[in-house]
């Protein structure tokens, strides 16, 4: 299906709206789930962005911007899913392999932004000494609408200007071609997942992750007599997760306080004794 | 010159006092703490830009020059996780209200961004998001709106927590700072078992690595593949594909570029070979 110009000016408008979001981390607007729902919404198909939100949530979980480093864009990877999906109908799943390439190219704009703007603190520096707060204020909010405002003339050209060519690149694919993007569409979940790994797995949380994944394995497969999943979100693994949590909190604190009475009673039992 | 300003600083008659509003205006401005953000000072000017105004309120408008070395030090480098900047930003704005010594106040501020972060992305990055993006997902995937509407909200209370974090480190102020340090262990561990177990549970539900029913073996070829790892475990392809890239990240320091391009080019491969 075919992309209006109202649609790719309303497009222009959720890109920058959701770009502000992602410079300031403030709504987690720029995550793909946001971003998708608002895109299949300007789109007239609501449901088809929920879904490509799903799917590109898990594959760019893991994605963040910890410690300052810039991530394949999950904004882009959320509207483009989407786009892609509705104008050459694929598969959610297809339809985010196919977007990777959209989400490196918000990359490098926005590392390049972030490497350009390193001129900025140096600016600042010289209004700090001024105390001029009207001109620190002024290039601080300047930089932040001109980032945006170029992220969504990008938006702009990659959702309304360049459709027919994208389309008529992928509808040239082989099926297998199609399917592969597809399989890979299922499996870039795990990369989100390995990374969120990175950071939490530990020889300490490792039981955690296989009492989390058996748990899941088990209860995803109760259904009842109609073929419907009990447990159909990851609500209950989540609860046991808390508890999990709060009792490891509440026993290391013990164990610690124990320790440190036991230290300072030895002590003294040592000096005595021996 | 500096003990006559010291007098003068300390006096309460010239300092101002901060309101309720004031702090909950701290927390609302924090939304914006990382604005102007690059690679050389990072949040820097964000940060810097929101404790103007309460900055303003406890020196007055025309205190020029306590402004100017207001905003020099904050200018340093510091890079946290936006939540945790609210709190050391009251924090700073707590100190400077106390009239505190500046060389204390950028010690604080200095030293405490780096394990604030590490409590931040511990709780926000990597337990929030997996449980909402979880939860919100599994709705979402069979195309309820509910799903992302359930995300918004929960975004929404998660960005506005900002005011009462402000509040809170306002009531910390300078004092309490070692508890902080002290409890930051015991949490950051309690969120990495949640987060863990969470991801634990996305494996199954999420990632989709089957072979074909085409993919068959034995003399009749009445056995597919597949149906050999289900007997094993079900979900043990996306649990070993997950412990792949993991191990590619962690042994081989993997760029995230060449794992995603090398699982769509394995995945192109698998389907023209028909084994997915």
């Amino acid at each position: 299906m075919q992309i209006t110009l109202v649609q790719g000016l309303l497009m222009l408008l959720v890109g920058f709206i959701c770009s502000i979001d992602q410079q300031t981390e403030a709504f987690y607007w720029f995550r793909p789930m946001v971003a998708s729902f608002f895109t299949g919404i300007v789109l007239g198909n609501a449901e088809l962005g929920a879904e490509c939100g799903a799917v590109a949530e898990l594959a760019y979980l893991g994605m963040t911007n910890v410690g300052g480093t810039v991530p394949p864009d999950p904004l882009f990877a959320g509207i483009m899913t989407v786009v892609l999906a509705y104008t050459t109908g694929q598969t959610p799943e297809a339809a985010l392999g196919l977007s990777y390439p959209f989400a490196l190219l918000a990359q490098a704009l926005g590392i390049m932004f972030k490497t350009v703007y390193s001129f900025v603190p140096h600016k600042l520096d010289g209004y700090a000494k001024e105390g001029n707060v009207k001109a620190f204020n002024g290039l601080i909010i300047g930089v932040t609408i001109l980032e945006s405002a170029v992220t969504a003339v990008v938006i702009f050209l990659c959702v309304y200007a360049l459709q027919s060519p994208i389309q008529a690149f992928v509808n040239s694919f082989p099926v297998w071609v199609t399917h592969g993007f597809a399989i890979a569409g299922g499996v870039l979940p795990a990369v989100g997942l390995a990374m969120l790994l990175l950071t939490t797995l530990k020889s300490e949380t490792y039981p955690y992750l296989f009492i989390g994944f058996i748990l899941e394995t088990i209860l995803a497969n109760i259904v009842t007599a109609d073929g419907n999943a009990v447990f159909a979100t990851v609500m209950p693994v989540a609860i046991i997760g808390t508890c999990l949590a709060a009792i490891n909190y509440m026993y290391e604190k013990r164990i610690d306080q124990a320790i440190a009475l036991a230290g300072s009673g030895s002590n003294g039992g040592d000096s005595d004794g021996i | 010159m500096a003990s006559s300003d010291e007098e003068i600083k300390k006096t309460p008659e010239t300092s101002g006092k901060l309101s309720s509003a004031d702090i909950t205006k701290l927390g609302l401005n924090s939304l914006f703490e990382q604005v102007a953000f690059s690679f050389e000072r990072m949040q820097a000017p964000g940060w810097t830009m929101n404790m103007i105004p309460a900055f303003k309120k406890i020196y007055g408008e025309d205190d020029k020059k306590d402004l100017e070395e207001f905003m020099t030090y904050n200018m340093e480098f510091i890079n946290t996780e936006p939540h945790m900047a609210t709190v050391l930003q009251s924090i700073v704005i707590s100190m400077e209200e106390q009239h505190q010594d500046r060389d204390l106040i950028k010690g604080v501020r200095n030293g405490l961004f780096g394990p604030l972060a590490g409590l931040g992305d511990s709780i926000f990055w990597f337990t929030v998001l997996p449980i909402t993006a979880a939860i919100s997902c599994s709705l979402a995937s069979s195309g309820s709106i509910l799903g992302p509407i359930i995300f918004i909200l929960v975004y929404l209370a998660v960005g506005f927590s900002r005011i009462p974090f402000a509040h809170l480190g306002y009531n910390i102020g300078s004092k309490a700072l070692t508890s902080i340090g002290e409890n930051t262990k015991y949490l950051t561990k309690a969120a990495a078992i949640l987060g863990t177990t969470v991801v634990g549970a996305l494996i199954p539900s999420y990632v989709t690595v089957a072979f074909s029913d085409a993919l068959v073996f034995g003399v009749d070829g009445s056995s597919t593949v597949q149906s050999v790892f289900n007997h094993i475990l079900p979900s043990l392809l996306p649990l070993a594909v997950v412990f792949l890239i993991y191990a590619l990240f962690k042994k081989k320091h993997a760029n995230v570029f060449y794992i995603i391009l090398g699982i769509i080019l394995i995945s192109i491969l698998m389907s023209f070979l028909g084994w997915m």
